[in-house]
């Protein structure tokens, strides 16, 4: 079980998200994620979840993970996963590398949900450049669905590698309105996206 | 893996065969009788009904034809009780409930190498089906334990959610190995003879051990590990080993006589599997299994390296780009696009490649043949502007 609860987040699907800890997130103020220098001023309340998908990245939802969630990766470094490990010795996932061109980066993350959700439905629906936290960087939408569930999902990313690390906010939600629900929230949320220094 | 050990288990589990000769024949008309039975037929029924609704159900017709095709060449008239259904999941495997579903998993198309050894694995399945294994099992676990910690497991939820399963039903799992092994082997046993029946070559039950192990080795040696395939593992403990299997089916396709000239049919597998290949390779690729994907695409290629084999083998190399794998993905793709037959996306990845590798010009030209050949690329904002194009 506590397996499981590594997956918040994309991933959240296989969470017992009840076990975790829910933290409230004022609207309007600026706070930093992921434990980086990446901070973000949401426009409406949310809900960050206690658990963590990995060393660098945290999850946040508005109305429950399975209904919505963004997760933010604050900083991934070179050779290392997005996420912790599902099964490292049988399943090892893909790591980002520094060098990475950004579709490189849109396969990372397919590769990366694949092997840790257990779905061969998934892909990348549209990749384009977009501004991200004053940084060139890039957006792409992705759907995909979880086997046991079959509840197709819809996803939007926006990041850029800085510094040779890999910054990235996802958001996901069923297809069937939870996505555009959610959506403009998420993308407020992105713009006010600011890449500082790391708080100690 | 951990995902793979339990759709075995599952396997197993909703599987399962009687040791001893059971005098109840299983067919359409077979009603389950005593309680434990029917509470397994219940939860198998509510499993299957969602199935039928699920977006991973493969529908092809022209697929679902062929493989029922052969399953029914094998057992007859029997062929009617089975539902066949073809799952899209990259990991080798099938399983079979006691209500006549059966399941095959896409991964496991690109590990059989022709139409007899897809053939074993359904005999195998088959034989389950008609020992009335999953019973025997379902009785022994209900004699074990509390019925309700399996009902988390066994809905076919199984096979996407290995993450959930707990330590202790890890446990339970593991203490009926021994009683299901037996039952393995009798499956393995009647698959044999289903094949010599139907005039396939019983060699191909342990051609197909012998592969799975050659992959073992395959993902191992590309991850610098050592292999597993002499490792009981999880769930895989409740089957007989990889070596034992194929020993014992080999052995038992030595003296099991064939009517006829014992076929293989590779041509016609190909053939029925050729439109899937290029979405079944692409699932094997993004596994991030470098190794036995290497080894799965050299096969496909016996009869020739063609344009979308070398694509497929770019992609291998290209996402992986450590050493000279950029280089080396590079030339793949640009033996692919100098055949007519080409997909588009092999340009995708020759650009991509060489752009990565610091080659602007030459990965800016391709990707610019890219665009033109596939103008409503879904990717196009982005690979225009790395192609230095107005979007």
């Amino acid at each position: 079980m506590r397996k499981s609860l590594i997956f918040i987040g994309a991933v959240s699907l296989i969470a017992a998200p009840a076990l975790a800890g829910y933290k409230l997130m004022p609207q309007g103020k600026s706070v930093a994620v992921a434990k980086s220098g990446l901070t973000v001023a949401p426009d409406r309340p949310w809900n960050k979840i206690g658990q963590r998908i990995g060393k660098n990245a945290e999850t946040w939802t508005l109305d429950g993970v399975k209904l919505n969630d963004v997760t933010f990766y604050g900083g991934i470094a070179n050779d290392t996963t997005l996420f912790r490990e599902v099964d490292k010795k049988n399943r090892p996932l893909p790591r980002f590398s520094s060098t990475m061109l950004i579709p490189d980066i849109a396969g990372l993350f397919e590769g990366s949900y694949r092997v840790a959700v257990g779905t061969s439905l998934m892909s990348i629906d549209s990749i384009e450049p977009a501004n991200f936290a004053g940084h060139q960087g890039f957006r792409f939408t992705y759907n995909f669905t979880v086997e046991n569930e079959d509840v197709k999902r819809n996803g939007e990313a926006r990041g850029a590698i800085v510094g040779g690390k890999l910054y990235l906010m996802t958001f996901e939600a069923p297809t069937i309105h939870y996505f555009e629900r959610g959506a403009p929230a998420f993308r407020a949320m992105a713009e006010s996206a600011k890449l500082g220094a790391v708080k100690k | 893996m951990k995902r793979l050990l339990l759709s075995l288990g599952l396997s197993l589990f909703a599987s399962s065969a009687a040791l001893a000769a059971d005098p109840i024949v299983v067919g359409k008309d077979y009603v389950p009788t005593d309680k434990d039975e029917r509470g397994l037929w219940d939860i198998m029924n509510e499993e299957e009904r969602k199935l039928k609704t699920s977006s991973f159900v493969m529908r092809d017709p022209a697929l679902n034809a062929y493989v029922r095709g052969v399953f029914c060449k094998m057992v007859g008239p029997q062929c009617a009780d089975v539902r066949i259904y073809l799952v899209r999941t990259p990991y080798f495997n099938a399983a079979m409930g006691p209500n006549g579903m059966m399941l095959i998993n896409s991964g496991l198309f690109l590990r059989t190498r022709n139409e007899a050894q897809m053939a074993a694995i359904i005999g195998h399945e088959f034989t389950h089906y008609t020992g009335r294994h999953s019973v025997r099992l379902w009785k022994n676990i209900r004699a074990k334990t509390d019925a309700a910690a399996w009902l988390s497991i066994i809905p076919v939820a199984g096979w996407a959610v290995a993450g959930a399963l707990t330590v202790a039903q890890l446990g339970i799992m593991g203490s009926l190995g021994a009683f299901s092994r037996d039952m393995e082997r009798e499956a393995d046993t009647g698959s044999i003879s289903l094949l010599a029946k139907a005039g396939y070559s019983p060699m191909a039950a342990s051609n197909v051990w012998a592969q799975l192990r050659d992959e073992m080795d395959a993902t191992a040696a590309a991850r610098g590990k050592k292999s597993q395939k002499d490792k009981a593992q999880g769930m895989m403990a409740s089957h007989p080993s990889t070596a034992e299997r194929m020993v014992d089916l080999k052995a038992l396709a030595e003296k099991t006589p064939v009517v006829g000239t014992p076929v293989f049919n590779r041509d016609p597998y190909r053939a029925a599997l050729a439109p899937h290949w290029a979405a079944f390779v692409d699932d094997q690729i993004k596994l991030n299994d470098f190794g036995a994907t290497e080894l799965l695409l050299a096969e496909l290629a016996k009869e020739g390296w063609t344009a979308e084999l070398l694509f497929a083998r770019g992609e291998l190399y290209r996402t992986r780009a450590k050493g000279d794998d950029l280089a080396k993905a590079t030339g793949f793709y640009r033996e692919s696009v100098a055949q007519v037959d080409a997909p588009v996306e092999a340009w995708r990845g020759l650009g991509l490649s060489l752009l990565r590798g610091g080659q602007q010009a030459d990965g800016q030209a391709a990707l610019k043949t890219y665009l033109e050949k596939r103008p409503e690329a879904s990717d196009r904002a982005m690979i225009a502007m790395m192609a230095g194009v107005p979007k």
